[in-house]
Order: structure tokens, then sequence, then C-alpha cells
């Protein structure tokens, strides 16, 4: 435009055409809504556009013939705009965004093209300047930016399984959750793979799509779809098909999420009120059972009183009696688990109880299987009956060896502390105590199938051959841990082996000596040492003392010395310390009144035992004996 | 010659109670349900009463109740054999509403003899 252009025609009009054709263009570039300026080669303002002046504050005059570093500061200049400039003046044009602030406008955001002017033979004499404002622009496509990294962030993040596929099914996109729901890692290339082929039923599939024919959006419930790993998973699935100006469909969104868990509680839960209602039912069946378990041993009783003790018939009394008691040990369990019985509780160390039952169980282990133990150093509370504790750890023990008979094996106790917010899920439970004691039983056994799996807490199923067990054991276990507001956790795996998790509440505790009342003094001649240990943890906890004797000389002294004589004394039947006889001789010899409880294992057949005819039995106890009963018998003992 | 009332909805159980305690030389009423125990309560021959816990019109709790009402120096002892909330809460309950003592189901019915005698004895002292 500068340059002057040769021309034929001559004259005043074409001066005067030139003069118009000038301001023309001169009127272009001031209207122009870049700042658009020329600058020479010492970095100062030749010509500067209306715009230009406008955005400075400043009219034209003064700004020509301005250096750059005058108009901008020098430090900008020389920062920001000289190299640019200089890169330009070597003859290339230069084009960048950068924000920066006029008097006329304020900070925005501008575009600068810097565009090499030159004379005929290629040199460089000047540049022009274009400056367009592109705030606007810059902070819309800058909102796109964040929009659409916020769907993305949204979509990759979501907790449900995103998926778009072709009108065929293929794979177009996925996000994260669908991949990690699927479990198809890095290695496994999703795109292209048609959808379709993730069904465990395809035949579902082609339904789907002639559903979403005709609905557009539908959902669809659950799905079982095969992941990478080969897996199946159980999927809530709905999907939306986009259609394309001509009605056709353009694509498929599939959103779906993985029920499993969803499932699993569904039928934990199904589990727990089928077993409540079975509960129910077994209590109705129990309490009608004492009673006719009362009404025979009611005849039997008076049966004994009309014969004479060495009659032949006597003993056939006894035998009614003695199936009375297993009858009543067998309802007993019912009632256990069926959560009839209330429990009484004390606080309880686990670890001490684990030791007595390990103890217990380590002498009767058939060859082949071995017992690791691996408990807490710190003694850790619950709040428990002991002698339930026990039982249910005999149980799950008992159970493990007999899954180890044919093979042998291991069985790994362990006594963990775990917190009660980390396993929240697992109990699916909604209020859970601080702490959970986590007693787990491990054994390398023969496993159970899931179908069994389901059904063990049931009362009287059993994997054991017909008319072995009753098939209660695992179901009274279930009834006292679901007392203590504990859960058990089953996992088993065929051939491999079986894991039960016991979580039991932890009592925040610190034992000490119960003040207050004169503690009273129990004699107890315990018989199996484990199991006896644990009727005298539950006893000592329960506030009294024990005593015990180890010989008559022993027996002797402690009724003979004053001050010495206990208020109560426990007999376990299989005690080896004093034969039945002896003890009553002695009570005859030394007149003695204190009361008797005599402990006795309804398993070992007739009870015959010698203390029960002498009438210094106050109660009798058929094993297991629980706390309660202990107590209830002690109170009915002691006036 | 001291009265007994058996309250007991199980026929069989009620007649094995009323024979031992005939045997005894009792003076035994009887009564299947808690409301006939209560209606018909004869306190001038009653000295004791057993009464199951669970049964249908009027369960024993109520006749405990009742009864201790009618007549303070009444001897009650309640037998259970478990129901919705377990024979250990209900014998508790019993206890708490004034039964002198508890059975649960089954029970020995020389032990239930032992009881009585000991609960009619400070009867006779006065």
């Amino acid at each position: 435009m500068l340059k002057a252009k040769s021309d034929n025609h001559g004259g005043e009009d074409y001066l005067r055409y030139l003069e118009n054709e000038k301001k023309i263009s001169d009127q272009i570039i001031d209207y122009s809504r870049s700042m658009i300026t020329i600058i020479n080669r010492k970095y100062g303002y030749e010509k500067a556009n209306a715009t230009f002046c406008r955005a400075h504050r400043m009219l034209t005059d003064s700004i020509v013939g301005r250096s750059l570093g005058d108009i901008w500061g020098e430090n900008t200049f020389k920062a920001y705009i000289k190299k640019n400039i200089d890169e330009c003046f070597a003859g290339k044009t230069v084009r960048y965004e950068a924000s920066f602030e006029t008097p006329g406008l304020g900070i925005r955001y501008f575009e600068v093209i810097f565009r090499p002017l030159s004379t005929g033979n290629g040199e460089v004499t000047h540049l022009l300047a274009e400056t367009t404002d592109i705030d606007d622009l810059i902070h819309s496509r800058k909102a796109v930016i964040e929009k659409e990294e916020e769907f993305r962030t949204f979509e990759t993040n979501l907790p449900i399984g995103f998926l778009r596929v072709d009108p065929e099914g293929k794979i177009i996109h996925a996000n994260r959750t669908f991949l990690r729901i699927m479990e198809c890692g890095e290695e496994v290339p999703v795109l292209g793979i048609n959808v379709r082929d993730f069904y465990v039923e395809q035949g579902i599939f082609e339904m789907q799509l002639d559903q979403l024919a005709e609905f557009n959006t539908r959902s669809f419930g659950r799905v079982y779809l095969r992941n990478c790993k080969g897996r199946e998973i159980p999927c809530r699935l709905s999907a939306y098909v986009a259609l394309d100006d001509n009605g056709r469909t353009s694509y498929i969104d599939f959103a779906l999420e993985d029920s499993s868990r969803e499932l699993m509680l569904e039928n934990r839960l199904l589990q727990a009120q089928k077993l409540e209602t079975i509960g129910a039912l077994a209590g109705g069946v129990a309490h009608d059972f004492n009673n006719i378990l009362a009404t025979i041993s009611g005849y039997a009783e008076m049966l004994q009183e009309d014969l004479k003790s060495d009659n032949n018939h006597y003993k056939k009394a006894s035998r009614i009696i003695s199936a009375v008691s297993r009858g009543l040990s067998l309802t007993k369990q019912i009632l256990t688990f069926s959560r009839q019985v209330e429990q009484e509780k004390v606080p309880v160390s686990v670890a001490e109880v684990l030791k007595e039952t390990i103890g217990f169980i380590k002498p009767v282990l058939p060859s082949g299987i071995t017992i690791k133990s691996k408990l807490s150093k710190n003694v850790v509370w619950v709040l428990a009956d002991p002698t339930q504790l026990f039982r249910i750890f005999l149980n799950l023990m008992t159970n493990a060896f007999q899954a180890m008979e044919e093979k042998g094996g291991k069985l790994a106790v362990t006594q963990t502390v775990v917190e009660g917010r980390s396993v929240r899920s697992e109990l699916n439970k909604d209020i859970v105590a601080d702490e959970y004691v986590l007693i787990s039983f491990k054994d390398t056994g023969k496993g159970m199938e899931p179908s069994l799996l389901k059904r063990i807490f049931e009362p009287f199923f059993s994997t054991r051959e017909f008319g072995k067990g009753t098939g209660l054991g695992l179901s009274v276990v279930h009834g006292i841990v679901t007392e203590m507001e504990g859960e058990i956790l089953v996992s088993s795996e065929k051939d491999k082996g079986s894991v039960f998790n016991i979580y039991l509440p932890v009592l925040k505790y610190t034992a000490e000596p119960l003040a207050g009342e004169k503690r009273k003094k129990i004699l107890f001649f315990s018989g199996n040492k484990h199991e006896s240990r644990i009727l005298i943890i539950a006893l000592e906890s329960s506030g009294f003392d024990l005593i015990s004797a180890n010989d008559s000389d022993d027996l002797y002294s402690i009724f003979t010395e004053p001050g010495n004589s206990p208020d109560l004394i426990i007999y376990m039947a299989d005690t080896e310390m004093i034969k039945q006889e002896d003890l009553a001789g002695l009570y005859n010899e030394l007149k003695i009144e204190t009361p008797c409880i005599l402990i006795t294992d309804p398993d070992h057949g007739v009870i015959e035992e010698n203390l029960l005819n002498s009438g210094i039995i106050k109660q009798h106890l058929l094993k297991p004996v629980s706390l309660r009963e202990l107590r209830d018998a002690i109170q009915f003992a002691i006036k | 010659m001291p009265g007994i009332l058996i309250v007991e909805d199980d026929l069989e159980l009620r007649e094995m109670l009323r024979i031992s305690f005939a045997r005894k030389k009792f003076t035994v009423l009887e009564a299947d349900n808690g409301r006939d125990a209560i209606l018909h309560f004869k306190p001038s021959v009653t000295d004791i009463v057993i009464t199951d816990l669970i049964m249908p019109d009027e369960d024993g709790l109520k006749v405990i109740m009742k009864l201790k009402e009618q007549k303070p120096s009444i001897r009650i002892i309640a037998i259970s054999g478990g129901g919705k909330v377990g024979p250990g809460n209900y014998l508790n309950l019993a206890k708490a509403l004034g039964a002198n003592a508890v059975f649960s189901k089954p029970f020995s019915i020389n032990d239930l003899m032992i009881k009585i005698d000991e609960l009619l004895e400070p009867e006779q002292h006065d």
C-alpha cells in the first residue's frame, strides 16, 4: 500500500484517485476492530489506527513517532515484544496470544500478528502489527475446555460403567469404571469388541436391542456379563439409543453397575430371614417338646418313688430320666439357635478361652492334623458367656478336623482386632462397634460347595452322613454369635478348605477384683482341666471365690478349720480329685450342710451317680452348662 | 392339707402334676388358662400356685399379678418351657412380678416338691 505505484495514468486525476484510495483504506483500517499499527526498524510507530488510539487513550499524533518502549514501557517491550518484532523483521509472520493491559480496555487477551512489509527488493523495512481483542473468545474457549474436562472427570470417575457402542454393538468408548467392573486391564483392548460378547447369554442382548428399537431408553435390570477374567458379574444395565437426523440409530449408550454386592446382601438378608423363621418355628416346637419332656420325667420320677432302688424296674425309670436329659439338651440347643435364651454375660478374655479350647481338643487330635494358633498379645475382652464361647470355638474346631479327617491338614486359628469402620460393609451393619475381635478358623480340609455353604447355619442341616450329629452345631454357633451382636462369615472352596470368621464387639474393660459385698466361696471339684477352667473363668468373672482340694486331707481341713468352709460345692462328675462316695461319706461324717451342685454329661449314658441318690445334691446340671444355668443353680442352692 | 392350684394349658403335663400332688396329699385345683385361674381363684383354700407362663387367654404373668393382689401371702411357682423370648427371660420377669420360685421345663418333680416344702414352711410357723 505504501509502495508508490508507477503508472501510465498521470496528472491530478490520478493523484486525487490515489488520495481517495488512501483515505478509504485509512478508514477501513480505522474502522477495524483490531488495533493496527505500522512499526519501523527503529521500533517506532509510523502509523496507528483509531482502535489503537482509543485503547491507549491517545491521539494519533502523539503515538506516531514514538517508540514501542515509550508506549508499553521499556521493560515490557524488552521482555515480551522485541523478540517477536525482530523475528518478523527477519521475514516471518509472527502470531501469538497474550494478555496485557491498555489504558482504554484494561487487562484483556489479545491475538497479536506481526506481518513483515517489504520493499520490492525483499528488504523488510516495516511491519504491520494487528492486535485483536480475543478476550471473550479465550474465556468461552476456556469455559468449554473446563466443561469438557469436568465432564471427562465425571465420566471417568463415575461409579457407573459407561459404554458407547455403534449400531452393531461394537464398542466405541468405555469409561474407567466399565474397565474396572469387567476387570479388563491394559492388555485387553475393549475398543472394537462387540458388547454382545460380554453377555453370558447372548440371546438376551438381541432381546435388548429389539426393546431399544421400540423404546429408545430402557432399564434392563440384572444381566450377567462375563468379564475379561472370565468371571460372571451380575450387572444392572440400562441403555439409550441416539438417533441421527434420519431417525436411524447413530450409537447406543450403556450404563452398568456391578450389583454383586447388592446381590450378596440380598442373599444374606434372605438367609437371615430364613434363619429367623426357622428359629421361630423351632422355638415353638422346643416349647411344646419341653412340656412333653416334663410330663415324661414327672411320671418317671413318680415311678422311681414307687419302686425301691433295688427293684429291676427302678433302673428303667432312671433310663427314662436320662433320655429326658438328652431331650432337654436338644431343646436347649434349639432355643439357643433361635436366640430364645438370653445369655448371661461377663467380661471374658477371648485368648484365654481360645487357649483352653485348643488345650481341650489337642489331646484328641486325629493324627495328620496340626493346629497352629496366633493370638494377639494384648488381652482383648468381650462381653460373653465363657461357656458359650468355649462351645462355639470347640464346635468350629471340631468341624475343621472333620473336614480334614481323610487327608489330614492344618487348622490355623488367629485372633486379631479390627476397627469397626473398616469392616462395616463386610458385617453389613448400620451401626458397628468401635472395634471387633476377629477370630478366624482356617482349615485345609475338603471345603464346601456354594450350595452347601448357603445352608450350613440352618438347624438340622448336616453335611455328615445321616444319623451322625444333630445338625444343630453351627446353627447354635450362629445363634450365640448373633446374640452377642457379632457376626459369623464363612468362605469355602471345594477341596481347598474353609474359613470361619467370627467378629465379636470388643469390650473396653480393665480387669479388677469386684469389691463390695462379701464374695461367696465355692469349692470346685474340676473334671477335664480345660473345660473346668472355662467354668472357673465364668464363676470368677461373676464374683465368686473359687477354692479347690487336691485330696481327702485337703478336703478334711477345709471343713474342719474354722472360717474356711465354702458356701457351695460344685462337683463335676468326671473329677479325679475325690470319689463321689468319699464326698458323700465326708458329708455324713462331718454333718456338712453345704449345698452341692452336680454337673454330669448326658452323653455318658444312664446317670447312676452315687451323689445324685445321696440327697445332698441341691441342683443337677447337664453339660454343656451355660453361665446362666450355673448362676440360677447357685442362686437356687445358696439360700 | 395344703391347697395347690395348677395353671397349665398342656393337658398331659397338668394331669401329671395333678397326680403327683395328689399323691403328696395336696388338695389340687386346676385351670387350663390364665383367665379361668383368675376368675375362679379361691384364696381361702389355695396356699400355692404353679403356673405356666405362656398360655392362651391371659398368660401366667397376669395370673401372678392378679392372684398376688387378691392374696399377698400366696406362694407362686412359675414354670416355662420357652417361647418367643425364651424361658430365661419370661422366668426372670415372673420373678420380678412376685413369683417365689421359677422352674424351666422340663424340671425334676422332686426338686419342685422340695421347693414347695420350703415355701410352705414359714406359713406353718405362723
